[in-house]
């Protein structure tokens, strides 16, 4: 019954227009407690690819799955966008209570005190315990990060899609929410798939990496997925 | 250079050797805009009998502003020989029918400011069409553009014609009208805000409850409010014309001695709603100015009520 995989890709092709997919024929898996860096050129479709896995753009042929149906479940899915999707006008606190009402309350009634707590505990994870009340927008790119993180983290979903979330920190930060959502991921024997255009980077944090060139840039590649590195 | 990868520009660039063409590209603009002065004046050509008419507009106005309006006539301000005034000396000018109109105006207006946006926002949240499928916005806008198709004056006719002369008409004729502008105002700026967290909220699975309270709202509360404030503004200005129909506020004393002909004292009625204007105008940009980013936008000075923005940056002190 249950597939092995969390996320099955089948002959999906993808894009905003059938007449120019962006990515055409992939079948790509990803397991359980895996780390899958995604790198390429820009434009080739890596956020598009994501997009279609989060349910946000509907692929143009082809099936996804997620843990065996097609799409994820209130909860299921955490989503890092490339600018991070956080309320600029809400506190730390409010956009992490977002991602703990997700992972652990109804839609139509969300309030629980364990959200609350997961939030909590959230925030104080990623250092932030002085800025609970602070608005993003008075937050330093950073910090903002770290925010996201600590959203993902308090949702506690079986699935993550991170796109670029670690941009241009500087080391010390980048080590700290790496450590924390691999730490999770670990730990929940949950999935990670990141965006990463930094290919040493992506190396260094990934179980797998999948490099993509479609033959838009390269006439000789025939399949999009060009090299794939398992660890 | 593969032809797909060729954009719009640059095909008419290839085009460039022909004269004619190169001639429409790089002044188009400009005829355009010649197109549409000279249909502007064929058309009012056509619905003005005699242009002679004009020439004797001027002098008909200076003999209406020194025969009727000025001076204008203070005694507005004074206090009303029945009912008695009550009050004490220093404060007798609030049982002038100056003072009530105002006040009463200014009631009326943010009454029904209120009652507007408590109904518009839930239904701008409706409205919006990256909350909602098109069955669910359609239908709202169709609300939202029907109480905004006419103007707070007739819904002023209307409702004196159901529940009699005096304020809780124009209460009425101005929420409806409410409920349709700011609602409008209210759904673009709900559909201004960026999808990344939007995006992030869909992805979670969140629902439209949390969607709308949690992402929403908090995103664009700026722009909500200085809406409502601007509402109010607006409110103002309009509720001094409903009280000519009977929708009580100052619009009821003007209309009382326009039909006398008594033009001196309607100036006076009109400098006065001229200053709450430009006092309520100031207040509303500085009250606003509180609810947008900082940095983006400085506090307002006096000369700002009067003046473009371009040149209060000029008058700014280094």
């Amino acid at each position: 019954m249950g597939s092995q995989f969390v996320v099955e890709i089948q002959d999906a092709s993808i894009g905003y227009s059938m007449k120019e997919p962006l990515l055409s024929s992939i079948n790509l898996q990803f397991s359980k407690g895996e780390i899958v860096a995604i790198a390429g050129p820009s434009g080739i479709g890596k956020t598009t690819l994501l997009r279609t896995i989060a349910g946000l753009v509907p692929p143009l042929q082809g099936s996804f799955s997620i843990n065996g149906k097609k799409g994820a479940l209130r909860g299921e899915l955490g989503y890092i966008p490339q600018r991070l999707g956080l309320v600029r006008h809400a506190s730390v606190y409010h956009n992490v209570l977002l991602g703990a009402l997700a992972g652990h309350t109804s839609p139509w009634f969300p309030f629980s005190t364990k959200a609350k707590q997961l939030t909590l505990e959230a925030i104080s994870s990623v250092g932030l315990d002085h800025k609970i009340r602070t608005p993003i927008r008075r937050l330093s790119g950073g910090q903002q990060r770290r925010v996201a993180t600590a959203r993902t983290l308090a949702q506690r979903p079986s699935l993550i899609l991170a796109d670029e979330f670690l941009g241009e920190l500087d080391e010390e930060t980048m080590n700290l929410v790496l450590e924390k959502v691999t730490n999770y991921v670990r730990e929940s024997n949950s999935t990670l798939i990141v965006v990463e255009h930094d290919i040493s980077r992506a190396k260094k944090m990934a179980d797998r990496l999948l490099i993509m060139d479609d033959g838009r840039l390269n006439p000789f590649v025939s399949s999009p997925i060009t090299m794939e590195v398992t660890k | 250079m593969k032809s797909r990868y060729l954009s719009d520009a640059d095909k008419s660039l290839n085009n460039s050797e022909n004269p004619i063409f190169s001639f429409w590209f790089t002044s188009r603009w400009f005829l355009l805009i010649a197109l549409l002065i000279w249909l502007s004046v064929i058309v009012t050509n056509g619905m003005v009998d005699s242009w002679g008419r004009l020439a004797n507009g001027g002098e008909n106005l200076m003999i209406f502003i020194d025969e009727s309006l000025l001076p204008p006539d203070w005694s507005v301000i004074e206090p009303q020989a029945y009912p008695v005034c009550t009050e004490p000396e220093r404060l007798d000018f609030t049982c002038s029918t100056a003072w009530i109109g105002v006040v009463e105006t200014l009631k009326i207006a943010f009454v029904s400011t209120i009652f507007g946006m408590i109904i518009s926002l839930p239904l701008s949240l409706f409205a919006a069409r990256n909350l909602n499928p098109l069955w669910i916005s359609y239908p709202c806008r169709f609300i939202l553009a029907a109480s905004r198709s006419l103007p707070s004056i007739i819904w002023a006719i209307f409702f004196v014609i159901l529940v009699g002369l005096g304020p809780l008409a124009g209460i009425l004729a101005m929420t409806v009208y409410t409920i349709g502008y700011l609602g409008k105002l209210q759904y673009e700026a709900i559909e201004g805000v960026p999808r990344p967290p939007l995006d992030a909220s869909n992805a979670m699975g969140h629902g439209w409850l949390e969607r709308s309270f949690g992402v929403i709202i908090p995103e664009s509360a700026n722009g909500l409010i200085s809406q409502a404030i601007f509402m109010f503004e607006y409110n103002f200005r309009h509720g001094t014309v409903i009280g000519i129909v009977g929708a009580g506020g100052i619009g009821y004393y003007i209309n009382l001695y326009l039909k006398f002909l008594q033009y001196d004292k309607v100036i006076a009625y009109l400098v006065i709603i001229f200053i709450v204007v430009l006092l309520i105008d100031y207040l509303s940009i500085l009250a606003r100015s509180f609810f947008t980013e900082e940095g983006d936008i400085t506090r307002p000075s006096w000369w700002g009520v009067f003046l473009p923005a371009s040149m209060i940056d000029l008058l700014k002190p280094k």
